[in-house]
């Protein structure tokens, strides 16, 4: 068990953090001073504590989606180099079988919002497989640029082979994986993740249901996942620095994390959020551009 | 044995049972009483039954007599039975009137025949006495079908449809030394189980058509 | 007696794992006939019983024969000394014959339970026999006579099978397209297979493949593209689909779990063995157009197919078009199999196939578990309208679970099988990049794309499917009495579902059989995956391993739940009403529909779907006092409209006129016949 097999717990441990420094740059761009950085562990821990209120309609698939998304979610954290990128526990999958395996949590969370028989949960999955529908083939178009330009889907192989960015191609591709990442963390401009408008919210209107420990799990799986798309994210586009000693990719890992959070940042503050029907143009925008990156690396090369 | 063989090689009496055979389509085919009909299908059916004793001598088959046997028992004796059964049960009596004249079909079955002739290399079949086997037969096929064309009633359609399977029985042999008894026994219960439902469903059109006319059934088509 | 007399009667020995198919078949045989002769209805379901018996027995011969890759069985059907039927089953076909035995046997014991619902049982057990019988001997086909004998047989007792409910006339509708498709397509089968005969003189599938092996490109050109729209006719393939979303959910759900599940898989069957057998082979010298033309057409059906399985509110029928999506997914490897070996890279070209023939498998396996599940939810909630059911899980909980089982597979979510085969297609597809072309490189990736976008969309598809079925609050009075189906059905679909887990955790199994076919670059797909172990491909490109995803997550489970047992106290549940913004009168109207659940993506892809709504309000006293509002909304079916119409209507033109030659007077027959006969005569003379 050397440190690449335990490299993912950086993830599980660290991600309520990520959460908690986003927020605080948010409140910083928007003038506020915002709660502390370690304000989402403090939430986690209050929510263990409590009972629970669950719907009399909701069946046993209610129960199990909250482990299965914490689960699905751990696994794929297992799958991606985070510090050092030798391969990961065991090597046991690629950035296909990581998207899937994040996408096995969707498909129940989904479920658990048609559960409880209410109209808010239903209007939250019936959103979200939306914009499922128009983020997951782009993330995947872009993962088939760096992919293809790495020479493997192994996520391991890719960041060895990188630097930041190697080809005019990969510039397309980020962006599109940017605005994937933002649809998928479910932050503005696609949906507003601080709020409980019953009208506007996605992600909040499935899990509205849930309290007490599932909500604590179901949040903190959505803080791993946030972290580790921006892990994928670095390991595809920005892997330099990773090969080096210990303490040096801590650091570079660490750095490339505070910048793209303080572009999420910067992003969910600078904007506003768009009604869910002009969503398509925003996405299929960026669905064209990774479908352009892809094409234009294999025309061109790198 | 060997004596009977010459004789048969000697008088041709291969090629002489199956012109016998010919004749008695042509007599079908000019005949307008159904009754003469039925009489000609009986002597072309013994004809046909000779001609395979006369095969099983000349080739030594001996499965053939089997075969020649089972052929009058059932062409000659239980199919006619049914049908003057079948005949008297819907009382048709004569085909009233062809399409074509009776001159005219004897002209058409002889230049039918000439076609056949014409075209007919001589078959595959190797003693001399029988080479104009595969062309008589051929000819009685097509006579046949050409009597079915000809005639309105269903009756005399299916006389003319039993005359064509002894035709084809006929070029089997020209073409195969003699089928397998087993198919020649398939395919003369075949032609009993086909006769008899074509007898229920000759009955049946009259029942529904109160005549056996065939012009009758276009009021079939959609 | 001399030898001739057996004619009739298998001519040849039976060697080979044969004797075993033989002893399968005997039982199917004895099945059919107790059908028919059984005295008592109530005993009819031991017949099924045999089935699955004979099946059951077949699915062992065929992948002994797959493992021990030992000598292939033959057997001959002696017609006449010149015709015969010749019956050989090489690697290929035992792993179609074994992919029917699979779903035959659950089928057939679902049967058993679920027969005391159909409405003719002794037609429908012997047909359903029949079908299966036909479907084996359409696999085991060794020259072109004999399959078509056995294709025909095939489709006219489906057919039969979808009409069997006499009283419906939409099932009726259903059959007569069907029967019409089906036909158009077995004549373009017919004329690919005349074309290589005349080329080669052979009828034998081996004879074709050696006689082909050195014509023109031109030639094998249109024989592929013959064969290609034929067998596509029956796969389903994107605009020839058109029969199977009415077909499919017309026949008893356990006909149609093998309509969907084996018999469009014969159209497959029928693609790979004229493209990868007669046509290729190894060594043989490929078109890269034919690979482009066969994953073009996989990326459309794959897409088109899910987009339209996204709209429907029939159950059924939504399974049905998944079909034509999963279809699309098998030949999208396919495709890229036949790109790949007309470059010679033989062993991407393994990979790509070794994927579509995983999830032919697969597809099989999970499409027929999800019909019965249909059958069952039908069987219990008396409707295939989903916005007549909900809550159905709380009251079918074995049905259910099997159902959602069957939907994570066809989802391709780890860790189950569907997973296995579509992370293959990936694999094979983005590698497609090292195709020599531009172009082969931009289309296997833009076929990934398709690959990636069907994914989504199938979970789309299958969250509404199984969200609102199963969970929520009943929408009708026959959905709260919902019963759970009985034991044999429920065992049925826990097998399926079993294997879906089995096939998704270790595909080593699947894939070691699948090394025995004979395809070049397939070897080594299955030499580098022993049971268990991952799963990796094309030197180390990439791997996985499917095994772990599960352990880790049940160790995972594990943990969390040591610590929630050490850490905390137990807290307290309490049950109560869902959420309702404190208006106290939630009822099951209110829930989310099927059709408010896709209405989004009814919006973002209006360009294809054309919604129509209509709205239509009536008055007691206008415009005042409305008494009634009723809202209808569908999706135009644009294929019908601008494709199938003009084309029914100009062939309905075409035949008034040919119209003529039909008299309806025996004699003008007879003529025709005549005429035919002497012009046969002159064309030998």
């Amino acid at each position: 068990m050397g440190m690449s097999n335990l490299q993912f717990l950086i993830i599980i441990l660290l991600s309520p953090l990520l959460q908690g420094i986003i927020r605080k740059m948010k409140a910083y761009a928007q003038g506020r001073i915002g709660p502390g950085v370690l304000q989402p562990y403090w939430d986690l821990a209050r929510l263990f504590r409590k009972d629970m209120v669950i719907s009399e309609a909701a069946s046993w698939i209610f129960h199990a989606t909250p482990f299965i998304v914490f689960l699905s979610t751990m696994a794929a954290s297992l799958m991606v180099p985070v510090t050092t990128p030798d391969a990961p526990v065991l090597a046991i999958g690629d950035i296909v079988a990581l998207l899937y395996t994040l996408a096995l949590g969707r498909f129940f969370l989904v479920l658990a919002g048609l559960d409880a028989g209410t109209a808010f949960g239903g209007e939250g999955s019936s959103r979200e497989a939306t914009v499922a529908i128009l983020v997951e083939p782009m993330m995947m178009l872009a993962i088939f640029t760096a992919a293809v330009a790495g020479g493997s889907t192994k996520l391991s192989v890719i960041s060895k082979s990188m630097h930041i960015l190697d080809s005019p191609a990969h510039v397309l591709a980020f962006a599109a994986f940017f605005v994937a990442l933002i649809a998928d963390t479910g932050r503005i401009p696609v949906d507003n993740p601080d709020t409980h408008l019953e009208l506007t919210m996605i992600h909040e209107g499935m899990v509205l249901e849930y309290s007490g420990r599932y909500l604590a799990l179901l949040e903190w799986a959505h803080y791993m996942k946030q972290m580790l798309l921006f892990t994928i994210a670095i390991d595809l586009f920005f892997p330099y620095g990773i090969a080096g000693g210990a303490l040096q990719s801590a650091l570079f890992y660490a750095a490339k994390v505070l910048v793209l959070a303080a572009a999420v940042a910067a992003t969910e503050s600078s904007r506003a959020k768009l009604r869910f029907f002009q969503l398509p143009s925003l996405l299929g925008g960026a669905f064209v551009l990774s479908l352009l990156s892809l094409i234009t690396f294999v025309m061109l090369g790198r | 044995m060997p004596l009977i063989k010459r004789w048969i090689e000697i008088f041709g009496a291969i090629d002489f049972i199956s012109v016998g055979m010919l004749l008695s389509v042509v007599a079908m085919s000019s005949s307008k009483r159904i009754e003469s009909c039925l009489k000609a299908y009986v002597i072309n059916s013994w004809l046909l039954a000779l001609l395979m004793a006369a095969f099983a001598v000349y080739l030594s088959i001996p499965h053939l007599y089997i075969a020649a046997f089972f052929t009058i028992a059932g062409k000659c004796v239980l199919i006619p039975y049914f049908l003057r059964k079948v005949i008297g049960e819907l009382k048709v009596t004569r085909e009233v009137e062809p399409y074509l004249s009776t001159p005219v079909s004897l002209i058409i079955s002889f230049a039918l025949v000439v076609l056949v002739y014409s075209f007919i290399a001589g078959g595959i079949f190797v003693a001399g006495a029988a080479r104009n086997v595969l062309k008589i037969s051929v000819s009685i096929i097509l006579i046949s079908l050409f009597t079915m064309m000809n005639r309105k009633k269903a009756v005399t359609q299916v006389m003319g449809l039993l005359f064509m399977e002894n035709g084809l029985f006929l070029a089997g042999f020209s073409l195969t030394y003699g089928m397998p008894t087993i198919i020649e026994l398939g395919v003369l219960f075949d032609m009993m189980m086909g006769v008899m439902i074509l007898g229920v469903f000759l009955t049946q059109i009259k029942k529904s058509f109160v005549s056996v006319d065939l012009d009758k059934l276009t009021s079939l088509k959609g | 007696m001399c030898e001739s007399d057996f004619y009739f009667f298998i001519h040849k020995e039976v060697f080979g794992t044969g004797i075993l198919l033989l002893i399968s078949l005997a039982f199917f045989i004895s099945g059919a006939v107790f059908f028919t002769v059984a005295p008592k209805k109530a005993s009819l379901h031991y017949c099924y019983v045999l089935y699955a018996a004979g099946a059951g027995l077949s699915a062992f011969s065929f992948a002994e024969a797959l493992y021990g890759g030992g000598a292939p069985m033959a057997f001959t059907l002696q017609i006449s000394p010149a015709l015969s039927m010749g019956f050989r089953s090489g690697p290929l076909q035992d792993f179609f014959g074994l992919l029917l035995s699979v779903a035959a046997f659950a089928a057939s014991v679902y049967s058993a339970g679920y027969m005391k619902n159909t409405p003719a049982p002794r037609f429908q057990g012997l047909f359903y026999g029949l079908f299966i019988l036909s479907m084996g001997a359409v696999f085991i086909s060794g020259d072109a006579l004999s399959f078509l004998i056995s294709w025909e047989a095939m489709s006219l007792v489906s057919y039969f099978l979808v009409v069997s409910d006499t009283e419906n006339e939409t099932s009726q509708n259903a059959g007569l397209t069907y029967a019409t498709m089906t036909h158009i397509g077995t004549s373009f089968i017919i004329g690919a297979f005349m074309l290589a005969f005349s080329a080669t003189g052979s009828l034998e599938f081996t004879g074709m493949a050696a006689g082909l092996a050195g014509k023109s490109m031109a030639l094998k050109s249109a024989i592929f593209i013959l064969a290609f729209i034929g067998f596509g006719m029956k796969a389903g393939i994107f605009p020839l689909h058109i029969w199977l979303p009415k077909a499919h959910p017309a026949a008893p759900s356990n006909v149609s779990a093998l309509m969907s599940g084996v018999m469009i898989k014969a159209g497959i069957y029928g693609i790979m063995l004229m493209c990868l057998g007669v046509l290729g082979g190894p060594g043989a010298h490929y078109s890269t157009w034919w690979g482009v033309v066969i994953l073009a057409t996989g990326a459309v059906s794959s897409v088109m197919g899910v987009l339209y399985a996204l709209m429907e509110q029939d159950l059924k029928r939504l399974l049905a078009y998944s079909s034509v999506e999963n279809i699309g997914i098998i030949l999208l490897g396919t495709g890229a199999a036949v790109v790949f070996y007309s470059f010679g890279q033989t062993a991407l070209a393994g990979l790509a196939l070794a994927a579509a023939l995983y999830h032919t498998m697969n597809h099989a396996i999970f499409k027929s578990l999800l019909f019965l599940g249909s059958g069952s939810v039908m069987h219990g909630a008396h409707s295939k309208n989903l916005e007549e059911m909900g809550g159905l899980l709380k009251r079918m909980p074995y049905t259910g679970l099997f159902f959602l089982m069957g939907s994570v597979a066809i989802c391709a979510l780890p860790p189950f099988n569907g997973f296995v085969s579509e992370w293959l297609t990936f694999q094979a597809l983005i590698l497609g990049s090292s195709t020599p072309p531009a172009y082969t490189r931009v289309i296997t990736l833009l076929g990934g794309a398709a690959l990636a976008l069907t994914g989504a969309l199938a979970a789309a598809a299958f969250v509404k499917a199984f969200g609102v079925a199963f969970l929520g609050l009943p929408r009708s009075g026959k959905a709260r009495q919902a019963k759970e189906a009985g034991f044999p059905m429920t065992a049925a679909m826990g097998f399926l579902a079993a294997l879906c887990l089995l096939l998704g955790v270790a595909p080593g199994f699947l894939l070691r059989l699948i090394s025995a076919l004979p395809f070049e670059g397939l070897k080594e797909m299955g030499t580098a995956a022993p049971i268990h172990s991952p799963v990796i491909i094309a030197g180390g490109f990439t791997g996985f391993w499917p095994a772990a995803i599960l352990v880790s997550m049940l160790l995972g489970l594990a943990i969390i739940l040591a610590l929630a047992g050490t850490l905390g106290r137990k807290r307290k549940i309490t049950y109560a009403d869902s959420w309702d913004c404190g208006i106290k009168a939630l009822t099951p109207r209110m829930q989310y529909t099927a059709t408010a659940f896709t209405k989004p993506l009814r919006v973002i892809f209006k360009t294809l779907y054309m919604p129509r709504k209509e709205v239509r309000i009536s008055f007691k006293l206008k415009p005042l006092f409305v008494s009634g509002i009723t809202y209808h909304s569908d999706i135009t079916p644009f294929l019908e409209n601008y494709l199938y119409r003009p084309f029914t209507a100009f062939v309905g033109k075409a035949a008034m006129k040919i119209r003529h030659l039909q008299s309806g007077k025996l004699p003008l027959y007879l003529g025709y016949i005549m005429l035919t006969l002497i012009g046969l005569l002159l064309a030998w003379a």
